[in-house]
């Protein structure tokens, strides 16, 4: 009987891994395809309204929409508004972040903590946001703090319901593993149930950002507070401005698709390990 | 049949063991089972189990699936406390893990975020003073090398095979070189021919290092080649149907001389095969009826 040694059969060895091109223009086309879609898409726009077969009090042409944005930016009624509804869902957020996150990571790892929070949080996260805004008028008139508060509220229990998840079903196996290599409380916290938990977190901080943006709207087009991109919307129904209000509409799902892209190129860099799942 | 010793499990230390040894780990009338607290019942899983491992010495474990291999190592690992009885590791009770052990675990256990060094690297950072920091590089190198995954550093498991992940993890329980080497069924997922360049790759290891191994293996044939002695577990619940002495002359890798062509290679086969292809049936068919009266 012959032995061949180990290692020498499983190195990996130059004529397993070879160079592979990839097109230069790979990442480009990708973009092309995106533009010529809107193309059409605003083009058809424009062709249907013209065709005169919709009301054009709710359906304007979709040059008159972009006229219409134009001037807004150019006579500076929109940026003030973008910036404002931009900086409070920001802050929401991140007051969300700092407060969902460590208190799920805690009802994750503590019984006790869960049992005592879980009925509330539970109540909250089901709760539709739209039943407080009474009760936060009431309480904070129709202040910022109140527009604040409710993105706050919409996109804090998503980030902690999915830390808690994440904490909570942790591979058992890799705490096993840990005890053996001796990890103590806290390494088996930093490098054992962190790591896990991370892609919980953003996919949690990825629905607090969707719940949070309708927490948002909700505020501004409810609140009464005079500014923001749902007060623009607001006033623009009021006004029957139907370019102003598809021009706001635009605005919005761009800031949308934008802060939802950039989570999941963040979800990516900080979990190459979930390759597999993408591909 | 061919007369294979059979013994009592306290035997005193045979003369072919690496060291003539003191006992190093004892397992002494366990009985392990697992609660169920939501149909109130508690399975038995091993019962009345008593062993005695002497330093240095290879424990090869082999049995049905469910008999309660993996249960047993995982109590002298230190993870799963017996309902009764008692595990000694250097006659104190176990009372968790310790920097003494290290185990293979039979679903690899590697952490999914670390490359294949950093996996092997686990083992040896995280108690303090366990390997100085410049002495690690060298170590996890020599330890890839070893499982033949020289090349393989900066891949992360989901981008290896399932005999690759397997042989990071028997690398990570080598890196620390630990007293005791708890192996749950290392090689089950690794092909023939690489498992037996690893058999002999841990033979050569273990005669160097003077490592006590407890080994559990669905293979006959890789029980026999590795083992001092081989314990037969029974089945539902699991108890010690025997334990079988492998008087084979050592080291069993031998170029000229294949050990698997010996005629007591052969009687000690067919003894080992027929006492599990009993316990095979005996599973299958009592197997209902024994699961009931076990669980109460
Ligand atoms: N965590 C657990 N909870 C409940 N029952 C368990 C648990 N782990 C094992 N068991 C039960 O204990 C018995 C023995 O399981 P164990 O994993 O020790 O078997 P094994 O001999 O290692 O099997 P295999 O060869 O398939 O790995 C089985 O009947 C199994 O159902
Ligand atoms: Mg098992």
């Amino acid at each position: 009987m012959t032995h061949v040694a180990p290692a020498e059969r499983s190195t990996r060895s130059p004529a397993q891994v070879e160079t592979i091109t990839v097109s230069r223009y790979a990442s480009l086309k990708g973009v092309a395809v995106t533009i010529v879609n809107l193309a059409v898409f605003f083009l058809l726009w424009e062709l249907i309204a013209r065709a005169g077969l919709i009301n054009e009090l709710f359906f304007p042409r979709a040059s008159e929409m972009f006229a219409a944005m134009y001037n807004g930016f150019a006579d500076g009624t929109i940026l003030p508004e973008i910036w404002h509804s931009l900086s409070n869902f920001l802050i929401g957020l991140a007051i969300s972040i700092v407060i969902g996150i460590p208190v799920g990571l805690l009802m994750g790892a503590s019984r006790v903590a869960d049992l005592i929070l879980s009925p509330y949080v539970w109540a909250m996260a089901s709760l539709p946001r739209v039943a407080l805004i009474p009760l936060l008028i009431l309480i904070m008139g129709f202040d910022n703090s109140m527009q604040l508060t409710i993105i706050v509220l919409s996109a804090v229990f998503p980030i902690m319901v999915n830390c808690m998840a994440g904490v909570k079903t942790v591979d058992p196996s890799l705490l096993r593993a840990g005890r053996v290599f001796g990890t103590s409380r806290v390494q088996t916290y930093s490098k054992i149930i962190f790591p896990f938990t991370l892609p919980f977190v953003i996919s949690g901080v990825n629905q607090g950002i969707a719940r949070g943006l309708v927490g948002m709207l909700i505020g501004e087009l409810l609140g009464g507070g005079g500014s923001g991109l749902g007060f623009l919307l607001d006033r623009a129904g009021d006004q029957f401005d139907a370019p102003m209000l598809y021009a706001v509409l635009i605005l919005l799902a761009v800031m949308s698709v934008g802060l939802i892209q950039s989570m999941r190129w963040l979800e990516q860099r900080a979990a190459p390990w979930r390759d597999t799942l993408r591909t | 049949m061919v007369h294979v010793g059979s013994h009592e499990t306290d035997r005193p230390a045979k003369e072919h063991a690496n060291t003539a040894g003191s006992t190093l780990i004892e397992v002494a009338e366990v009985n392990a089972g697992y609660d169920n607290q939501r149909e109130r019942t508690r399975l038995i899983a091993l019962r009345d189990i008593s062993l005695k491992v002497t330093q240095g010495e290879f424990l090869a474990i082999v049995g049905p699936s469910g008999c309660g291999k993996t249960t047993l190592i995982n109590m002298i690992a230190g993870f799963v406390k017996p309902l009764s009885g008692v595990v000694k590791v250097r006659g104190v009770p176990v009372d968790g893990p310790g920097a003494d052990r290290a185990m293979v675990f039979q679903d690899y256990a590697l952490l999914p975020w670390r490359t294949v060094e950093r996996n092997v690297e686990f083992a040896i950072e995280n108690r303090r003073g366990h390997v100085p920091k410049p002495e690690r590089r060298a170590r996890i190198a020599n330890a890839l090398q070893l499982v033949g995954l020289a090349g393989f550093e900066k891949s992360y498991p989901h981008e290896l095979s399932g005999g690759m992940r397997q042989r990071v993890g028997i690398a990570r329980a080598l890196v620390g070189e630990p007293e005791i080497l708890l192996m749950d069924e290392p090689f089950g997922a690794v092909d023939a021919m690489t498992r037996e360049a690893m058999q002999a790759e841990l033979e050569k290891i273990i005669a160097e290092t003077r490592q006590t191994v407890v080994f559990i293996t669905h293979s006959i044939d890789e029980a026999i080649t590795l083992g001092d002695r081989i314990v037969v577990v029974s089945s539902r619940p699991g108890t010690i149907r025997e334990i079988i002495d492998i008087d084979l002359p050592r080291p069993r890798f031998d170029e000229r001389n294949d050990i698997k062509r010996s005629a007591r290679f052969g009687e000690i086969r067919s003894h080992l095969w027929k006492l599990l292809s009993d316990e095979a049936l005996g599973a299958k068919w009592g197997s209902v009826a024994r699961q009931e009266g076990e669980t109460a």
